[in-house]
């Protein structure tokens, strides 16, 4: 596979062309968006200033009408930019994967995973499906969210994940469930009260503790099988994990059900989206989309999904 | 009622919750023990296999695969104690071991896909046994970190429980392979 490097030189050299016409488009793109925008508040402001009432429902307008020309404005260029950037940059890294600007993992797959609640909504974009090296791996950017209301009857929304959502196969046979979660206990209440908390989730499987202390203190681990767990938790595995998490440099979720690896980046923003008020050609910017792309599709070679045991053909 | 009763009332909540919490603990080490066994023997079911089909052509390893044999003959007896186990899969681990670095001086063996599925399944079961022997070790600290440590040492001493001890790592398994005594 391409390393990060090799694929910045693609985005700069091969991607030029491109990305210097997108640029343009995306200068205008930025200009109207400042006009619209100043109109928009001219023309509520002149509304409110007549009416001298209804000022949440006024703000409310203004900020549902807002969001709406925005994505309508920003609709096309970002069609394009998807096309013209992101998919070449897919291929590049392997040319038989299969990219999708609109669809995104199904729910199906997301609730199986048993890394969150299930969500009452669901969107996400960015499909990447295929094989590398024999093993099926497929991963989208996701935003799942829960319903809540309130006392008063008022319905509101609060997000259970969003960032980028893996799914490949794994190497092991396993009957039972495991899922690796972020410490978030342990850190915040100290090891005693930590373990004790952990230890007592209702809604999770047996605590499993591992004999990593490193792998421990980042990730709590339960499943319905102790031996299990440790069986697809080899010392290796919690290393390549821990290295993995410290690359992806944000809090990481892994599942093992079925046949599969399940792996959760919460990012907490939408990813792969074009920027608008930045250079395409800007360095972080190009960073972003080139290393978030290596990270996933790198996940059969980093953890070794693709060295298959015996038992399993 | 009288305040006197209450704190009886809890001293006696505690008791049981301690007495409750070492038995659960103790049938934790004795539970996940039997599913070390189960691989253990799976892994002993290989080795009449594996002599089998490298005996003809390790003249020089007879020794090594006899004492195998022994071992696997006394590992199936019936009634052994859960540390006699222990001491006998460190010595299955270190003798099986060698006969693997043996097969490497035979090329014959080495092409021969019989014994390199019979190294493939090994390989499988070892994993199996290293998961459940780091089960077994964490079951083994939680119980023994609860006979020691106060205030369940008191219980735990009252009921006669006793240290368990934990699988430890073959010496020949941590040494670092010495690659000059290879080649020599």
């Amino acid at each position: 596979m391409k390393s990060v490097s090799e694929l910045t030189d693609f985005y700069y050299n091969n991607l030029f062309p491109t990305l210097q016409k997108l640029e343009n488009s995306r200068k205008s793109l930025r200009h109207r968006i400042i006009f619209v925008a100043i109109a928009l508040t001219a023309l509520i402001g002149v509304i409110a200033y007549s009416l001298k009432n209804y000022y949440d429902f006024i703000i409310f307008i203004y900020i549902a009408l807002g969001a709406l020309l925005y994505k309508f404005m920003i609709k096309d260029y970002t069609h394009e930019f998807k096309m013209s950037v992101i998919k070449p940059l897919v291929h590049a890294i392997d040319k038989s994967l299969l990219y999708s600007s609109e669809t995104h993992v199904s729910e199906y797959l997301f609730e199986h995973s048993k890394l969150f609640t299930s969500p009452d909504r669901m969107s996400g974009n960015d499909y990447v499906k295929g094989q590398i090296d024999g093993i099926n791996i497929q991963f989208s950017d996701i935003h799942a969210q829960k319903k809540n209301q309130n006392s008063k009857g008022k319905d509101s929304w609060s997000t259970i994940f969003q960032g980028l959502f893996i799914v490949a196969d794994f190497n092991k046979h396993f009957n039972g469930e495991t899922v690796v979660l972020p410490d978030t206990a342990q850190s915040t209440f100290g090891d005693i009260i930590g373990h004790w908390l952990q230890s007592n989730n209702a809604s999770r499987d047996e605590l499993v503790k591992m004999d990593d202390p490193k792998f421990e203190k980042e990730f709590v681990v339960y499943s319905t099988d102790q031996i299990e767990a440790r069986y697809i938790l080899s010392h290796s595995l919690m290393k390549k994990l821990l290295d993995f998490k410290h690359k992806s440099e944000h809090p990481v979720y892994i599942s093992f059900i079925g046949t599969h690896i399940y792996m959760a980046i919460s990012y907490n923003k939408d990813l792969f989206e074009p920027s608008v008020f930045h250079s395409l050609l800007d360095y972080k910017v190009a960073m972003e989309y080139v290393k978030t792309l290596h990270l996933a599709i790198g996940v059969v070679e980093e953890l070794k999904l693709n060295q298959k045991l015996w038992s399993k053909v | 009622m009288s305040v006197s009763l209450i704190i009886l009332i809890v001293i006696a909540l505690v008791l049981v919750l301690m007495y409750n919490s070492l038995v659960s603990k103790k049938n934790q080490v004795e539970n996940i023990f039997s599913s070390v066994d189960t691989v253990l023997k799976k892994r002993y079911d290989l080795i009449p296999n594996l002599v089998a089909s490298v005996s003809k052509y390790m003249e020089h390893e007879k020794s090594l695969l006899e004492k195998v044999t022994q071992l696997r003959s006394e590992a199936n007896k019936p009634n052994l104690s859960d540390g006699e186990k222990i001491s006998l899969d460190a010595k299955i681990s270190s003798a099986l071991g060698s006969i693997m670095v043996a097969v490497e001086n035979y090329p014959e063996l080495k092409a021969n896909e019989n014994v390199m599925h019979l190294q493939h399944t090994l390989h499988e079961v070892e994993e199996q046994i290293s998961a459940a022997r780091r089960a077994y070790n964490q079951s083994v600290t939680d119980y023994n970190n609860a006979i020691e440590m106060i205030p369940t040492s008191f219980m735990a001493s009252l009921m006669n429980y006793k240290r368990k001890d934990v699988f430890e790592i073959v010496e020949a398994e941590r040494k670092n392979v010495n690659v000059k005594e290879l080649f020599s």
